[in-house]
């Protein structure tokens, strides 16, 4: 039932919000895929989109932009020339000759199609990534033609200290414009106005460039002052040696070829992405420049230019607090990297413990992993803290989402999809690892959550690492897939998971070995097996691009967030603790879903509020109103979901109340026509009938719950530990103990616990009105009692229903409860009133008469007597709520003092008294109705996945479950016409003054009762019930409110789509699905062949050419 | 360490799939390092994932060969643990004494497993790290000692009564014993212990070719490719 009700509930939601759609399919938001193709910050959307030409000066030569046309032509054909697509955003240029994985046409939203390989990720291609803070100037190029063309000068060189920078640093590029002149113009219109707000960020700018270590490193030789500043931080290698050998290595030729490339192609912001890039890169950076190419190519640098003040600013904010976080670094400082020397330094293991923690509380959803503290030990050798931090954000948020969340989802799908890979590119090893039954996953697992660091000896790894932080996930993957076609003919050999594990472990450790150390060819001999390994890895499988990752993640995405939801379920209710064993499996199921369900949907409804508030801001300010598609980012929608791992797991009062609202009839507010904030009401549900105000959370499209104070006792009950939320363990604590148990002294003890304030076990005055006033709460929709044909208490009316009749015995019973707990009531004092009772029912009504009269010195009085034309209104709302109406009452002598004084002392708030559990008890005990409440009833107000308790009290099978209408319940929950007063507020308003004046709550809840008679006698004259015309389009408005609901939004994820797996991924180069055993001597030529691989001296040099 | 009868006539040999589940840091590697290399190690790499390590047990009549998958503790990797019980045959599930929360996690550790890995496993309780608790408290016999000492003596870091353990225990079935993977006690006593337990009717044979085999019996560890242990591999058998 819940699921057909929730995928009603989606399907609508979709069509309320179109955006939502791409969340299931496979599309992200165009400016998702932009921000992941530049690798930039969350802000960044693209606002302008135009084909350009980039030309770059060869630098000297840039002295002539106002030359003769001869002079600028000469200039162009010498620098290098790329044609591509040139994008604004926010705070950034961006140009890339690789199609963009969007095509143009794409909806902010969502883009429908994905060309170009990158499918959004990484810089691959040629191109720059410019912040226009590092915009120094733009011209616009004379031209005889149409051609707009501009150039651009860069701060490169700028910030290095120096007052100004020799014509020969500064940086020039030319772009050609290749559009419309319109398109132009409004290119060139909106680059203006980002320059301008660029300016702001100079700041930020000069500050973040400093810490790079090409900005020190390119001003060497030019200046001379320079010399004794301090280079900046390039990690703990710098003081403890960077791993391997700096000549093996070479270390010196790489980093005069970086010098070179940096000079000509800019540097750090201003670095210009050229065919050398992507060959430095792949030949292995140099010690010092490897953590600044790192921080350019992962973005992670965007991140600091945005904030450069995140880290240090983290760390203060939460200096000397304890988080469970830490204690877990704690445990893993002296664990990582421990054969490194830093790491067996304090200064090592401070920089660690530091950056660990900062992140920790950046996002303390993630807070730590195991693996992250080798990550980041590895990474620190080469970056400072504060590069390593933002690294280590954009890693765990942009590169390898969900790797180190608390359900490790993103590991476990990225192993299904690494299996699926490897089935479809080895289906030779693949049989054969299915029919030795290894899996794959123990071997694989540790390769990507700890991105290789740990199985490779560093040195390789860190090579991998220079690849995967420009390229992204999938080099992981290629990584992997040599491997194994690597050692394929090995592991076909290896019939048990020892085996295979054993032979890729010896791989590993010979990777510095020569792959042919038998060959004849000295070059040959010469190339290493890790050389071996990448050229496998870029070439053979080069078909595996970042598109079919995202294609196989889509497709076993569902499976495994399904496997980790049904393991986390299944765990989570085994342990929830021994009171979990009152309720029945299919309860606490129930429970689980139900609780996670409220959890998921306020996260949502904020979420979406949260996301709708911040576009309308935003397109305020940039009054182009069809952008700003933040809605749709591809994981916005799932954020929550317990398989991310980022779900809720306290649920504060609010939620708790929406969480009753769904199993609780008697929870439902009785007026949910409060103020509903205007926009949240035009942009999701279109309701012209909810209203309410900015400051209330928004219960979605579920009813309104009441805000009663019994739901406030309860909610302070279970939460045991006092923490003002409760987790899944309190609330099933809490429903073993109102349903878990079927014995009424039980339960009559817990509630009377629950008004025990001070647990002294009495409860006083106050206390008994706010019980009674409870009951009526409570009941006023009707109870699971059985009728008590013989009760002699209750007047029988021809026009009453079994309903009416059932609910005229409940007041009754509550009334009678009022009198007699006042009866047998023990004053708190020496002071001992004995009362005569001739018999109960005189009683009954008289004490309920003293009441009033006790209080009539007080001022209150006559605002009450006065007030009493509209009471009729109140009662309506609320205690007579149920249609059903009371004990008769005679009139109330008003003036008859002489008989009251008894009563009187009982309720004067001088002479405090109270009623202890046992009194309370047999006062229970001594009503059927209440009895057989306490017995059953009360337990059955809760409608969990099993059919409520049986009555026991009772052997008549008269049990009319009119509560029972489930979820429809509030849409008949009716409204009586003519209501003026807010009802609950006559509740509420009640309720305080309690806490002030007991004597004036009896007083009212007797004229409520006799009201409520009047007003019943009144309505049965009429002998017609004009509530239902008027419920209409209450009943209507919440028909449609209560099909929204959705107790478990999360069970729609759609197993169906488990069908689709049967389906071969696409994308996979054609060439990559050799049979493994194929690999023979032709691959080995390559490396020599194609001069890839370059530790031989003539491959490095060769790329000056 | 375990190798002795080695030399004499061959028995026959058969694989034990072992699994090893319990709370972060409650000493988990450790026992399994103390087993197969008979080593301590006061700061070792927190296990990714899963190490997979071999050890032979002689036992009068056969040899049981374990294959030891040692788990990775922290909270969060639980969801992964269904992958390495996978057709486990025996389960060791560790827990701190000096730590009455890793006692809470071994006993939700044991249901899952009761629940959901291979039928008939046998499972051993573990409590670890016996050297901090007070000497004198011998595991067998001194259950009322353990828990009067417990009120009274500070000094003793012993939190889990041997009696609470082991009533929890027995009435799991569960084999039962306490360790200390520094001291080395008690140790290949768990490891026999769960061998013995086996029955005939479960074990498979020895898989692999010979080459395999020789390949498979010294110790590997997942997360240790650039293996500062390397050298410490140098086990007997």
């Amino acid at each position: 039932m819940f699921n057909n009700l929730s995928s009603f509930v989606q399907k609508a939601q979709q069509l309320i919000d179109p955006n939502l759609l791409s969340s299931s399919t496979n599309n992200p938001s165009k400016s998702s895929l932009f921000r992941q193709q530049f690798r930039l910050p969350e802000s960044q959307s693209p606002s302008q989109e135009i084909l350009a030409e980039l030309t770059l000066s060869r630098h000297g030569s840039t002295n002539s932009v106002d030359g003769s046309k001869e002079d600028r032509d000469r200039e162009r054909s010498q620098g290098s020339r790329y044609s591509g697509r040139l994008f604004l955003s926010e705070h950034y240029m961006c140009f890339s000759t690789q199609g963009s994985s969007f095509v143009s046409t794409a909806t902010f939203a969502s883009s429908n199609s994905f060309n170009g390989e990158t499918h959004g990720t990484g810089p691959a291609s040629n191109g720059f990534t410019l912040p226009l803070s590092a915009v120094r100037r733009v011209e616009r190029l004379p031209s005889q033609t149409n051609l707009f063309a501009l150039a651009i000068t860069t701060s490169n060189g700028f910030s290095s200290g120096r007052p100004k920078a020799s014509d020969d640093e500064l940086q020039k590029l030319t772009i050609q414009l290749l559009g419309s002149r319109q398109q132009c113009e409004r290119f060139c219109d909106a680059l203006k106005k980002g320059l301008r707000s660029g300016m702001k960020t100079t700041d930020n700018l000069r500050k973040v460039v400093s810490l790079c270590y090409s900005e020190y490193h390119l001003a060497e030789d030019s200046s001379k002052e320079h010399k004794e500043r301090e280079p900046p931080d390039t990690g703990l290698g710098t003081l403890f040696k960077y791993p391997g050998d700096a000549r093996k290595l070479r270390d010196k030729a790489k980093m005069r070829l970086w010098k070179e490339y940096l000079r000509e192609s800019g540097r750090n912001a201003c670095l210009v992405r050229q065919p050398t890039f992507h060959k430095l890169i792949r030949v292995g950076l140099p010690n010092r420049l490897r953590g600044e190419i790192w921080e350019m190519s992962s973005g992670s640098f965007y991140l600091r230019l945005q904030n450069p003040d995140l880290y240090t600013e983290t760390l203060a904010k939460h200096s000397g607090k304890p988080s469970l976080a830490i204690d877990e670094i704690e445990k893993d400082l002296n664990r990582s990297l421990p054969e490194y020397p830093a790491y067996q330094s304090e200064e090592g293991i401070g920089r660690l413990r530091r950056v660990l923690t900062a992140y920790s509380w950046t996002n303390e959803e993630v807070g730590y992993c195991q693996a992250m503290n080798i990550v980041v030990a590895a990474i620190l050798i080469y970056m400072s803290e504060e590069q390593a931090f933002f690294l280590l954000n954009v890693l765990c948020e942009q590169l390898v989402p969900g790797y180190y969340s608390t359900t490790m989802y993103g590991t476990l799908l990225d192993q299904k999809v690494f299996e699926s890979l490897v089935e479809k590119t080895m289906p030779i090893l693949w049989d054969h690892l299915q029919k030795s039954d290894v899996q794959l996953s123990v071997v694989s697992l540790p390769w990507f959550l700890s991105l290789y660091i740990n199985s490779m000896p560093l040195i390789f790894a860190f090579r991998v690492l220079d690849v995967f932080f420009l390229e992204g996930p999938k080099v992981l993957f290629q990584m992997g897939l040599a491997i194994l076609r690597i050692n394929g003919e090995e592991l076909l050999d290896a019939h048990d998971d020892g085996a295979f594990i054993s032979v890729l472990k010896t791989y590993f450790s010979r990777l510095d070995e020569s792959a042919h150390p038998k060959s004849e060819n000295p070059k040959l001999r010469a190339v290493t097996r890790f050389q071996e390994l990448m050229v496998v890895a870029f070439k053979e499988f080069a078909g595996i691009t970042q598109q079919t990752i995202s294609d196989q993640r889509a497709k076993h995405k569902d499976a495994v967030l399904n496997n980790i939801e049904h393991f986390t379920k299944r765990t989570s209710i085994r342990n929830l603790g021994p009171e979990s064993k009152k309720l029945s499996a299919n309860d606490l199921g129930f429970l689980y879903d139900r609780f996670y369900g409220v959890l998921y949907d306020r996260q949502q409804r904020k979420l979406l509020i949260e996301q709708e508030n911040d576009r309308r801001a935003k397109a305020g300010r940039a009054k182009i109103s069809d952008i700003m598609p933040q809605m749709s980012d591809d994981n916005a929608i799932e954020v929550g979901r317990v398989a991310l791992g980022s779900s809720d797991t306290q649920m504060d009062y609010d939620a708790f109340r929406e969480f009753l609202a769904g199993i609780a009839p008697w929870s439902l507010s009785d007026n949910p026509a409060s103020p509903w904030d205007k926009e949240k009401q035009q942009s999701y549900f279109g309701n012209s009938m909810r209203n309410r105000s900015v400051s209330l959370t928004p219960w979605g499209s579920g009813p309104e719950p009441d805000d009663h104070e019994f739901m406030r006792r309860l909610f302070r009950q279970w939460d045991s530990e006092h923490q003002k939320y409760l987790t899944l363990q309190n609330l099933v604590a809490g429903f073993s103990h109102v349903k878990g148990t079927r014995d009424i002294m039980s339960n009559i003890a817990y509630f009377f616990d629950l008004y025990d304030d001070d647990g002294d076990g009495k409860i006083d005055r106050d206390g008994i009105l706010k019980m009674s006033e409870a009951f009526l709460f409570l009941g006023r929709k009707g109870l699971d009692i059985p009728e008590l044909q013989s009760s002699s208490g209750t007047p029988k009316k021809s026009e009453s229903t079994v309903v009416l009749s059932k609910d005229e015995q409940f007041l009754s019973a509550v009334s009678s409860f009022i009198k007699r707990a006042f009866e047998y009531a023990d004053p708190d004092s020496q002071m001992n009133m004995t009362m005569k009772r001739q018999n109960t029912a005189d009683n009954v009504t008289k004490s309920m008469d003293q009441f009033a009269i006790g209080d009539d010195d007080e001022d209150d009085l006559v605002d009450l007597e006065e007030s009493k034309p509209v009471s009729p209104v109140k009662l309506k709302s609320t205690a007579a709520e149920a249609e059903g109406e009371v004990v008769k009452l005679p009139p109330v002598p008003s003036e008859d003092k002489p008989h009251t004084h008894a009563a009187n002392a009982a309720l004067d708030p001088a002479k405090p008294l109270f009623i202890s559990l046992p009194t309370f008890r047999m006062v229970i005990l001594a009503d059927e109705v209440l009895e057989s409440f306490f017995d059953t009833g009360f337990a059955n107000t809760f409608l969990l996945a099993d059919s409520p308790i049986p009555s026991s009290a009772s052997a008549m099978a008269s049990l009319t479950t009119f509560t029972n209408l489930g979820r429809a319940s509030p849409a008949t929950v009716a409204q009586h016409p003519g209501i003026i007063l807010p009802p609950t507020k006559g509740l509420r308003g009640m309720l305080d003054n309690i806490v002030n004046d007991g004597m004036r709550v009896a007083h009212e809840v007797r004229r409520r009762m006799e009201d409520a008679q009047r007003e019943l006698d009144r309505a049965s004259a009429a002998g017609a019930s004009p509530d239902e015309e008027d419920d209409d389009d209450h009943d209507e408005h919440d028909e449609k409110m209560s099909s929204h609901m959705d107790p478990d939004r999360r069970s729609v994820l759609s197993t169906d789509r488990d069908l689709l797996e049967t389906a071969e991924a696409e994308g996979v180069d054609s060439g990559s699905g050799r049979a493994n055993s194929v690999r023979g001597t032709s691959l080995l030529d390559e490396p020599i062949g194609e001069k890839k691989e370059g530790e031989q001296s003539a491959k490095v040099v060769e790329f000056e050419r | 360490m375990a190798d002795a009868s080695q030399g004499s006539a061959p028995k026959p040999s058969s694989s034990v799939k072992l699994v090893l589940l319990g709370e972060a840091a409650v000493g988990k590697s450790s026992l399994v390092m103390r087993f197969v290399n008979n080593d301590f190690q006061e700061n070792k790499e927190p296990t990714i994932g899963a190490a997979f390590l071999t050890q032979k047990c002689p036992l009068p009549t056969r040899t049981i060969k374990f294959e030891i998958w040692d788990t990775a503790g922290q909270e969060r990797f639980a969801s992964l643990a269904p992958m390495y019980y996978r057709n486990a045959s025996a389960a060791l599930v560790v827990y701190d004494i000096t730590k009455p929360s890793s006692l809470t996690k071994a006993q939700h550790w044991v249901a899952e497993l009761q629940r959901q890995a291979s039928p008939g496993i046998v499972i051993a309780l573990v409590g670890n790290k016996l050297d901090l608790a007070t000497p004198s408290t011998s595991p067998e016999g001194a259950d009322e000692a353990a828990e009067d000492e417990n009120d009274d003596d500070e000094a003793d870091a012993r939190k889990v009564p041997t009696k609470t353990a082991k009533a929890y225990a027995d009435e799991d079935g569960l084999l039962f014993f306490e360790t200390s993977a520094k001291t080395g006690e008690n140790v290949a006593e768990v490891f026999t212990a769960i061998a013995n337990a086996i029955p005939e009717t479960q074990l498979k044979g020895t898989r692999g070719s010979a080459a395999a085999r020789a390949q498979e019996e010294s110790r590997v560890n997942l997360s240790a490719g650039r293996d500062t242990m390397g050298a410490k591999e140098g086990c007997a058998c």
